[in-house]
Order: C-alpha cells, then structure tokens, then sequence
C-alpha cells in the first residue's frame, strides 16, 4: 500500500522537485524530509536571458537560490579595463549565493541569467531551518564550493584506503602528531648513559639539546650501530663526538607532509619539531607519520637512493606505484603526490647517474638537466624521458671534445633509465642526442636563436624547454643561465605575444553551451585530460611566468609566485590553482584504476564515465581555463 | 490516506475540512487595474475520463499559484476525486490514474468547495482552457449549484501572443514546454501539467513586463485582441 512510502503521499509537484534535487550535490546526501521541506517552501521564478536575478544594490541577500534549468552568470567590472567580465558561472543544480548570504549582506557580484532560466528559491526562515537541521546541508553552506574539492579527495581517498585502512591525514600538523616528551640528553653525556635513556624511554632517537633547549643534534640506535661497526670509540664517547650535528628541524605548524617530504628528501628517519624560538617541542619519526603502512616513502628514497644495482632500481619501481596508493589513502592531494613522485624520479635519476659514474667515470662534472613535465615537478606514473647536459667546457678543451666523453655516458644513462620505466622520449629530447649535451656558451646560444628567431616550430619546444630544472651535479650554472634566459624573455615583447599566442591555442574543451568538447581522433567521447585539461593552465601560466621572471617551472609555485607578484588577483590564482588541482586529481584517480585493472595508462577518460559530481568540478575546472585564458587574451591583445 | 490528504490541507489551511459555508464562497474577480507584478493567478489542469463533457467526468483536478510573478509551491492544490462509479478504462493509459488511486481520492464535493475557497475567485489560466472550463464549471453546478464564472484565460493563446515568432512546430503545451526546453516531470498528471502551464505563463508575463503590460486588464484585452484578429483572419 502507498502509505508504507510517506513521500507517495506528497502532493506530485514536490516529489518531482525532490527528483531534481536529489541529482545535484549537497541534496543528493540530504534527508528526504529535509528535501520535502525545501520543495514545500520553495518558489518558482524565471529569468528571461540577460534579465538580472541578483545585483548588489538590491541589499541583503534573503534568499537561496538552485537552478532549476538555465545558467546564471556572475558579472564583475574590472575597473582598470574598464569592461564587464564574467567570474563564474552557475549551472543546473547549482546553489546561489551562499557567501552573501551567510554574511548577511548584499551580494557584490551582479547575477545574470545567461539564456532562459528558470530558479528555485528558498526563504531566510525555510533557510535557516533546513541550515540547522540537516548536516550535510550546513556543511556544504559554511564551506561553499570547497566542500566540493573536498568530496573529490575523499573519494580518492576511500578508495585507495580500501587497500590501506588508515586515516591519517598529510595535512595534520605536526604538534597533533604525538609529541611525547622527547628524550633529550646534554652533549657531554657518554653514549652508554644515552643509549641507556633511549631504552628506559623505549626510543629509538635522543636529541642533543643546549642549556636553552636549542636541538644541536640527534643521536639514533643507526648511528650506534655505524659506531659499533667502524669502531669509531668506546662507549665512553662524549654522544656530542658521534651525533649527527644540527638535526632537521620543523616548527610544529608544518604539516606532515612537509615532514615527509623532508625525512624523503634527506633520508632521515627523525625530525625535530620546535616552537618559534627554535626550542625543541617534540620529535616527529617516520614511524609516527606513517605507522599502518607497508610501503613508506623515506625507507623508499632511502633504498632507491643506496640501491647498488640497477635491477634493484628496476624492482622498486613497483613500489613507486603501491606508494602513491598509499598516499592518495593518507589524504595527500594531486599536488603533493606528483612532488612525491618527482621525488622518487630524481632520486632514481640520480642513483642511475651516480651508480654509472662509479663504474665509468667521464671525468668532466655535468649538471642533469630534465625538461617538461619532470622539470615541472608535475610527473605522474604515466611519464618518458626529456633530459638534457649542461657542462663547463675545462681549459683546454673544445666543446665537441667533452660530448666525446659525456654521449657514450648518457647514451646508457639514457638505456638504463629506460629500463627503469621512464621511457624512451619520442621526440628524442635525450641527453644523449648531442644538440641537447651543451656547454653553458652553447646553450646560451640556443637560447637566443630560440627566442630571438622564434618560428612556430621552435614554439612548439616551449613547453619544454622553458620549464627546466638541474637535478644532479652543481645548479650554479643552470641558475646563470636561466638569468640570462628570463631577461631576454622580459625584454622581448614579441617573443612573449608568440609564446601567449601559442598557449591561447590550446582550447579547454568546452562548448559555447558549456558542454564537453570531445578530442575529434575518432575515440568517441573522449576527453584528453592533459592536453585538453592541464596544458591550458600550464602554458597560460608559464606565458606570465616568464614574462614576469618568476624562475620556477612547477605550475603552482608559479601562480603562487604570479599572485605575489600582484599579476595574478589572488582569488583568481586559488580558483585557477584549485581548478588545475583537480583535474590533476581526476586523472590521477584514472591512471591508479588502470593501473589496477592492468591497462594501458593512458589521459583519456570519458566523462560519462564520471559521477555527477566529478562531471560538474571537471566542466568548472575547464571554465576556469578559459578565463585564465580570457586574461591572457586581454593582456596580450590576441 | 485520506486521513493524511485532510492532515495536509488542514495545515495548509488552518481550518477544517468540510466546514466550508457554501453560501459565503468567493466571489470570481473581473479583470481590472490589478497590477500583474502583485495579483494572483490560478493555473489549472484537469484530468478527465474522457473528452465528451456531457458524458465525461473530472478525476483529478492538480493547480499551481502565480503571486507577483512567482510560482510558490506551497500554494497549490493537487487532489484525485473520489469518483469510483466512473468508467475509465479509455483513459487509464494516458493519466495513469487507476480505479484504485480513484476510490482513494477524496470525496467530491469536499473537494470542489475547497477548490473554490482556494482559488479565492482569482483568474484561471489553463492550457486550451475552453476543455477544462467548461468541465470545471459542469462539475460545479452539477456538484454545488455554483453557477458563477470566473475569468478564464488560454496559455495556448497566451504564449503565441508574446512569441510570435516562435517556431514551436505545433501548438500543443509540449511544444511550448520543447521550445523553452522544460521539463515535465510527468505529463498528463495533472498537477504536473499544470505546473508545465505556470512555467510557460512565468515566460509569458516576463515578456508581457518588457512589452509594457501591466495590468490584468491589459492582458486579457492583448488575448482579446488577438483572438478577433485571428477570427478576422478567417475571413
């Protein structure tokens, strides 16, 4: 009977609402009698195209909108333009304008109906119950669309945690992180006694620590062991002789991933964690921050970085791929996870470089340079080679005399790294090929005919060469030159229109109607996530960025940098950083699935494929391309 | 259920069901100076058994209200009647409205007076509104003794008059609800075409504000005017 189901009895039109608004997040995790009360208190309004819904003279905002079919478009007047922009953009099933009014305050965005539309509203009083009574509904109003960046992560993560079953989060600070007492010792203390305390503690470290509680070094049953092993003294030993001097150290606001990245980086297992005067608060391990995983990422580096043959190179790899599992699992975001594999990849890269200098030496130091995505520091599993050799020509000698010794070198490097999983570049941008083993001169050189002649050819190696990075031997001479580099860029205007012209031809795939565009290679719906998704943000990014001489080449750092700058508006940078990081996160999600079902990894998806959810962020992501795009349309006149 | 229909008007309401004095109903308002930016508007559906109105009976009456240009959802009137004598096996198929949602429904005449007081005698608009006119009003006297006739107006005569131009390709409430791409989330349920109706009216009157008119009256001469123009035409 039609009774056991309560909603039957709803007059037909409610039920039909709480139909559409169960498609659309955050009603989709709302109690139906929740929704019932939206629909019972709601109104029905249309806006013919162009008509304003909300504009910031009509005082304070006193009611919830959700589009019921249509768009709506957020106007802003850029004053030093003096034209009409378009900030955002709200479709079906989305909500307006939270900000407004939670604040209680007049809306300082002008709303326009952008084509027919038509808008379901609430009250201030229908509001403010459902507000108070409904959990997901509240959460979703105080943290507005960023509550949507965070579902996507959790999802990652609930998905990767399947195999992990954990929930620590990377973004914990490190003072939440258990920072029992630490056992501290003075530096005159004998090693015996140290190590006595570390056992009574049950601890595997003691920080040596001054009269003010300053950290000055760290003594760890490791550094017993080397002691015991080489002999380096009695156990009578002041620990200051035997410790390793001036620890790493973090203040406690830094979070654990930041810890990891530095335990990853230089191979410690401890961190010391200190208040703002330097004094010590704590000591963080490698165990603590990632006590229920099998894989973990110093113990990684660390073997990667000691391996001493290049099959056990090869054999870590597979952990590579376990460890970001593990990572998306612990709450790291597509940022972080690509850094930690750029990580694992310059260690290896090193390694391999390091393990071929042993056993045949060229006798000429080198700086390693990568290009692209890796000198980005943007890799994810799915990656090839694009390397390169800066060198310093020794008295003496001619250019071509040093590539005699260094081709032979980098020819295996370059097998050899293959092997590793890094494959062969296409296109060979290898430091084998010897156009790419230079001397700083020689490079130089390149550069200016690279800039000065610039063909769209040339244009096309932008997006390699102008984000590079020196990874093995001294980065003095890479600095020297990037100088020069940049300086030429921010002098020669033309260049830049070129370069910008270059980046405004890679469209987000987004129709007029803001529909995917899907790539037209015959793959029917498909979408190319780093073509037609990443590469609009990183060429329009790197366009400003080297017009404006910020060095780095990590996308990010170089909206952080722009936004520093005062290039970029900083709510735009976060829009365009958040957007860029979440189409990063959705392939990232896709290349772990393929990899788990044993395919091919590829950056095709096909959005059907996706959820509602996942649908809307990657169209809104796309959007804000384009208007990262529209800036640079405007700023350099295309 | 029944218990529960009564619950959810009565809330609505404020009073009781069946305590309506059928002598004090409302009285159906002409079409004046109202201004359309603060009147109320009635759009009404009606689902019958048949299309005969000497022999077919209504099953299920569903309307939406229009205040000051909005839809309020909470303003709406959506009953099956209780009409179990009534044969309905020819339009079963098309409304879905089975014998047994029928016996369900609610007691007719309670109905209709509580239909009246909600209308509060305001215009009604209705899509092909001849149709549903001339079984409201049957039913009414033959239910109430009601005889009075409210102002009527037809969204089907509406929305060619502020679109002209519009290639609908027909002239039937789904091609004007295609043609602004709406969604009926259950065509020939009642209260669901009526809300179809109330969407299309929305549009209607939004352009009517832009056209410059303001009032009730001058709505209902526009579709006055157009008629005879059409009938002119004719000749």
């Amino acid at each position: 009977m039609a009774a056991a189901n309560p909603e039957s009895n709803l007059p037909q039109n409610i039920r039909a609402i709480m139909t559409f608004l169960r498609e659309h997040a955050p009603f989709s995790s709302m109690d139906d009698s929740h929704l019932a009360h939206f629909a019972e208190h709601a109104s029905l309004q249309f806006y013919a195209d162009g008509d304003a819904v909300l504009s910031p003279d009509q005082g304070v905002v006193k009611r919830f909108y959700v589009v019921k079919q249509g768009r709506i478009r957020g106007e802003r007047h850029n004053e030093k333009e003096d034209r009409t922009e378009t900030t955002f953009e709200i479709s079906q099933g989305e909500c307006f304008p939270l900000a407004a009014l939670i604040g209680e305050r007049p809306t300082r965005t002008l709303h326009r109906a952008a084509g027919d539309t038509f808008c379901l509203s609430i009250g201030q009083d229908a509001f403010i119950n459902l507000f108070s009574e409904s959990e997901p509904f509240r959460d979703f109003c105080l943290r507005g669309v960023s509550s949507l960046l965070d579902q996507v992560n959790r999802r990652i993560q609930s998905s990767a945690m399947a195999s992990m079953g954990s929930s620590t989060s990377l973004d914990t600070p490190l003072e939440r992180y258990a920072l029992r007492n630490p056992i501290v010792c003075s530096p005159d203390l004998p090693v015996r006694k140290a190590v006595a305390r570390m056992h009574e503690n049950n601890v595997g470290s003691i920080i040596v620590t001054d009269d003010n509680r300053h950290p000055t070094g760290i003594f760890t049953l490791r550094d017993l062991r080397t002691m015991i092993a080489e002999e380096k003294g009695p156990l009578d030993t002041p620990v200051r002789q035997v410790m390793t001097k001036d620890p790493c150290c973090l203040p406690s606001h830094a979070d654990a991933f930041e810890a990891a990245m530095l335990m990853a980086e230089h191979h410690f297992a401890h961190l010391c964690v200190v208040d703002d005067e330097h004094k010590l608060i704590g000591v963080v391990s490698e165990r603590d921050l990632f006590s229920l995983q099998r894989v973990d990422l110093v113990n990684l580096a660390r073997t990667i970085g000691t391996a001493t043959h290049l099959r056990t190179l090869v054999s870590l790899r597979a952990d590579v791929s376990r460890l970001v599992d593990a990572m998306l699992a612990h709450g790291a975001d597509s940022g972080q996870v690509v850094k930690i594999i750029t990580t694992l990849n310059d260690v290896t890269v090193r390694r391999v470089l390091e393990l071929n200098i042993k056993k045949n030496d060229p006798g000429i130091p080198f700086t390693w340079l990568t290009f692209g995505s890796e000198g980005r520091q943007e890799q994810t599993l799915l990656t090839d080679q694009d390397n390169g050799i800066l060198f310093q020509t020794p008295d003496g000698m001619t250019a071509e005399q040093v590539r005699e010794k260094l081709l032979p070198f980098a020819q295996t490097v370059n097998q050899e790294l293959a092997e590793c999983g890094f494959t062969l570049c296409k296109g060979n941008i290898m430091a084998s090929n010897p156009k790419l083993c230079l001397s700083d001169r020689e490079w130089d050189e390149w550069f200016i005919r690279f800039i000065d002649a610039s063909t769209p050819q040339n244009l096309v190696y932008s997006s390699i060469f102008l984000d590079m990075r020196a990874i093995f031997g001294p980065t003095e001479p890479l600095h020297d030159l990037l100088d020069k580099v940049l300086s030429r860029i921010r002098k020669n205007a033309l260049f830049q229109k070129m370069l910008a012209g270059n980046a405004f031809q890679r469209k987000p795939p987004l129709t007029m109607f803001r529909n995917f565009r899907y790539v037209s290679d015959g793959k029917k719906h498909a979408l190319d996530l780093k073509r037609q998704g990443l590469a609009p943000f990183v060429e329009a990014v790197r366009v400003f960025a080297l017009a404006n001489g910020v060095e780095t080449a990590n996308t990010l750092e170089r909206m952080d940098q722009l936004a520093k700058k005062g290039v970029f508006d900083p709510k735009d940078a976060n829009a365009w950083k958040e957007g860029y990081s979440l189409i990063q996160a959705i392939r990232m999600r896709a290349h772990q699935e393929m990899l788990a079902k044993g395919e091919e990894l590829t950056n095709y998806i096909d959005p059907d494929d996706l959820n509602p959810l996942d649908r809307r962020i990657l169209r809104e992501s796309f959007r804000q391309a384009q208007r990262l795009q529209q800036k640079l349309e405007v700023t350099y006149q295309l | 259920m029944l218990e529960q229909i009564k619950h959810w008007i009565e809330q609505r309401r404020g009073g009781k069901i069946g305590s309506h004095d059928p002598d004090n109903l409302p009285h159906p308002k002409s079409p004046g100076e109202q201004l359309l930016s603060d009147c109320r508007l009635i759009v009404l559906d009606l689902e019958t058994t048949g299309l005969n109105t000497s022999r077919d009976e209504v099953i299920a009456i569903g309307a939406v209200a229009i205040r000051g240009g909005i839809i309020h959802l909470g303003d709406q009137f959506d009953l099956i009647l209780r009409r179990p004598e009534l044969d309905i096996r020819e339009t079963v198929l098309i409304h879905g409205i089975g014998p047994e949602a029928l016996t369900q429904g609610h007691e007719t005449e309670d109905a209709l007076l509580y239909l009246l007081e909600w209308m509060n005698g305001d215009p009604i608009l209705a899509y092909h509104s001849a149709f549903d006119q001339k079984f409201l009003e049957k039913t009414l006297r033959a239910q109430l003794g009601y005889t009075q006739s409210h102002t009527w107006m037809d969204v089907a005569d509406l929305m060619p008059a502020f679109f002209p131009n519009a290639k609908t390709g027909g002239k039937g409430l789904d091609h004007w609800a295609d043609y602004f791409g709406l969604e009926v989330a259950e065509r020939h349920h009642a209260a669901s075409d009526a809300l179809a109706t109330a969407e299309l009216t929305l549009v209607a009157l939004n352009k009517a504000r832009k056209e410059g008119v303001k009032t009730l009256k001058g709505l209902h001469d526009k579709l006055h005017y157009r008629r005879r123009l059409q009938n002119m035409h004719r000749f």
